[in-house]
């Protein structure tokens, strides 16, 4: 029965109203991005047809391509710019890109006809002019890749206008456009299904951002928990009350493990969700040029045993993380070193989360042994561990972090059970011995 | 009379060689107020957490009705309570929240936890505010909060580590008033400890005076006075660390 007047104090300490509001907002927030991300998708996908123009050339030519642009489907709108400074306006005339036709468009196809040579004694190619605005970092944004669209859209209209010229047939055009038909197939672990392995890459590489995303802020957001928790009844001395009153020690620290992980359970799962809503976000996004069925068949979306996978890392990590803050915050002396015991943890899953975004970690040589020795590493890993059927090393890290959690455990029962939690101290930033100086000046 | 706590030669090095409690022994007995005083660093507190079972003695041992701290910390936990110095309580309970937690941990069946919340709602004087938030208290009410809950369980024993250091006049007196009302009704024996020598004596009835780990003098406040001819406890200490020092250097 005490236990349970502890356990039910704990979980209302650790749930407390911003935790929960804390907790709602961020599964809101990761439903919101997938749903702008989502929107992207399709804005995208909307303004693909559309090409802007300013046409300046006045010869039959340019109003032929533009004309062949409109057969085959785009939408173009045609502009006047003046030449110098593009970029008011572009912002006057509301576009971000405008592909240029220049005066002699005309007549240098005509000489190219003619057979007229360059002055190298080479087909002179011709210019086209392509304005763009790069309106943001991030890659989502400038993913539409409209100078390639625009330079092949113009290529085979300016192709086209030639053929006609020469008297070609439409099955002779459509060979000379498109002579081979690369049929790509990607293999991914023990599978294989037929797809652009570029498309897969940018596919895997968005959702292999997320996943660390959320494991970083679940493990720094679960250790502050705790440690301000745990710190703040160390320094309000109410744990010192606790530990004289008629309960065992070891029910006193159980509470606090066993609220702290049905906590972080909670908000393991609530963020699993959102990321999983988000992730529907990012798959239609992908859709449009991938089959999803593609996506599944090579085993790269996140099957439901995927997901149970990551999850039972996750959970480890954050056993670790509890474990870990539930010793250094009953060792802290104060608010400010319980911030500086803080560093540890949040450098030891800063470095894999960094690496692991950049560099697969498997690859890395006989470093990626430092990394297997931080416990996050294998949290950061285990998407790709699962998705690529590296099964011996999520087990493997599995089993460390075990060991580690039970060495972790052993470690705050010992804590717990001696008068060690009152002797050793970690005291940063402030000064050594206070009693000493009141001491000499009592003295004096 | 009985004795409630027999404290027996107590010494704790914190390091080794250095005593920051040296053979520590004094008595209180059933009802009775005693107070450790002296100045900050003397080695209160490190004699109160060990006989409050938070800290191991080095040497010595003590006995609270009976449980031995060494043998029996669990049966000395039942029969004390300790109001640690400088103490707060959860900031995000209510006043309210805090004595029913608290009593629920301190009794054993519901009942029992519902008198001790009445106990220590009676006596703390905050009326209304109970239902406020902890952190929303002055330092006075959460001292008067906390010891109230001390005192809530009857314990035979309750420990007071500075329980009116950092309080204004007002509050330092009804906190002193409630201890000897508590003593007198229901023969309650306390341990307190205090840097302030003054005040002290208007709540004890026998101190023990402490310096440097080691506890130089016992008795009641009047017998001191006289024993060593001056006109407070201040004196008092003063005389007694000065003997020392003379028979240290002897
Ligand atoms: N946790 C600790 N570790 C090491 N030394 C300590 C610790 N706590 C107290 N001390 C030392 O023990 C001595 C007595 O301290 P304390 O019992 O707190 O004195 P008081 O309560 O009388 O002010 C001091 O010299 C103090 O520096
Ligand atoms: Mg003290």
């Amino acid at each position: 029965m005490k236990f349970l007047t502890l356990l039910k104090k704990e979980l209302r300490e650790l749930l407390s109203l911003t935790t929960i509001l804390t907790l709602i907002g961020s599964v809101v927030l990761l439903i919101a991005i997938g749903g702008v991300m989502d929107s992207a998708v399709e804005e995208a996908a909307s303004s693909e047809g559309e090409i802007v123009i300013c046409n300046k050339d006045d010869g039959a030519f340019s109003d032929a391509v533009i004309e062949s642009l409109k057969t085959a489907g785009y939408e173009v709108k045609e502009v006047e710019l003046t030449d110098g400074d593009y970029a008011p306006q572009l912002s006057d005339l509301e576009v971000e890109s405008v592909v240029i036709i220049p005066e002699t468009f005309s007549s240098s196809i005509t000489d190219v006809l003619a057979g007229k040579l360059g002055e190298d004694g080479k087909i002179a190619p011709v210019d086209v002019e392509y304005v763009s605005k790069m309106t943001s970092l991030s890659a989502m944004s400038n993913v539409d890749a409209g100078s390639q669209m625009a330079l092949s859209a113009i290529e085979s209209a300016v192709k086209s206008v030639v053929y006609a010229n020469k008297n070609m047939s439409l099955a002779e055009i459509e060979l000379i456009e498109a002579p081979v038909n690369l049929i790509e197939t990607t293999v991914v672990g023990e599978k294989q299904a037929e797809a652009s392995s570029m498309l897969l890459s940018s596919y895997s590489m968005m959702t292999g951002m997320i996943v660390p995303i959320v494991i970083f802020v679940l493990i720094v957001y679960s250790s502050q928990m705790i440690m301000n928790a745990v710190s703040t009844e160390k320094i309000d001395k109410t744990l010192e009350t606790l530990l004289t009153a008629p309960v065992s020690r070891l029910s006193v620290l159980m509470a606090k493990m066993v609220a702290a992980t049905v906590v972080s359970a909670l908000f393991a799962v609530a963020f699993m969700v959102g990321f999983n809503n988000m992730m529907g976000g990012m798959t239609d996004m992908v859709s449009g040029e991938i089959d999803s069925a593609v996506i599944s068949e090579l085993g790269l979306n996140m099957t439901t045993g995927a997901y149970v996978l990551l999850g039972l890392q996750m959970f480890m990590s954050l056993l670790i993380t509890l474990a870990v803050s539930l010793i250094l915050g009953a060792l802290a002396k104060d608010a400010k070193s319980s911030q500086t015991l803080m560093m540890p943890i949040m450098g030891m899953a800063m470095v894999p989360y960094m690496l692991s975004m950049f560099v697969s970690i498997n690859d890395m040589g006989p470093a990626k042994w430092i990394m297997y020795a931080i416990p996050y590493t294998h949290t950061f890993i285990a998407q790709e561990n699962v998705i690529f059927g590296n099964m011996p090393l999520y087990f493997g890290g599995l089993i460390y972090q075990a060991i580690l959690l039970v060495i972790c455990m052993t470690i705050a029962v010992r804590l717990f059970m001696s008068d060690k939690l009152f002797t050793i101290t970690f005291n940063f930033g402030e000064k050594k011995n206070k009693y000493a100086k009141k001491k000499s000046l009592f003295s004096k | 009379m009985a004795k409630v706590l027999e404290v027996k030669e107590l010494s704790k090095q914190y390091k080794k060689g250095v005593y920051a409690a040296n053979k520590v022994s004094f008595d209180i007995e059933e009802g009775e107020i005693f107070a450790l005083i002296g100045p900050n660093g003397a080695g209160k507190t490190t004699t109160i957490r060990m006989i409050s079972t938070l800290l191991q003695a080095t040497e010595g041992d003590a006995v609270v009705a009976g449980h031995s701290i060494l043998t029996d910390p669990k049966g000395v936990r039942e029969c004390i309570t300790y109001l640690p110095d400088e103490a707060g309580a959860y900031k995000t309970m209510t006043g309210k929240q805090y004595l029913e937690f608290m009593a629920g941990i301190f009794a054993n069946d519901k009942n029992t936890a519902k008198q001790y919340v009445q106990n220590a709602t009676e006596m703390c004087g905050l009326g209304d505010r109970l239902s406020d938030k902890i952190g929303s208290y002055s330092r006075g009410m959460i001292r008067k909060l906390l010891l109230s809950r001390a005192v809530m369980s009857r314990p035979k024993l309750a420990i007071l580590d500075e329980p009116t250091s950092g309080l204004d006049i007002i509050n330092a007196l009804e906190i002193r008033r409630m201890i000897k009302e508590l003593a007198a009704k229901y023969g309650m024996s306390f341990l307190l400890s205090s840097h302030n020598m003054l005040e002290i004596e208007f709540v004890s009835d026998r101190v023990g005076i402490i310096a440097k780990g080691r506890l130089l003098e016992l008795g009641r406040p009047n017998e001191l006075k006289i024993k060593h001819n001056v006109g407070n406890l201040e004196e008092v200490f003063e005389r007694v660390v000065k003997d020392n020092e003379i028979s240290d250097l002897a």
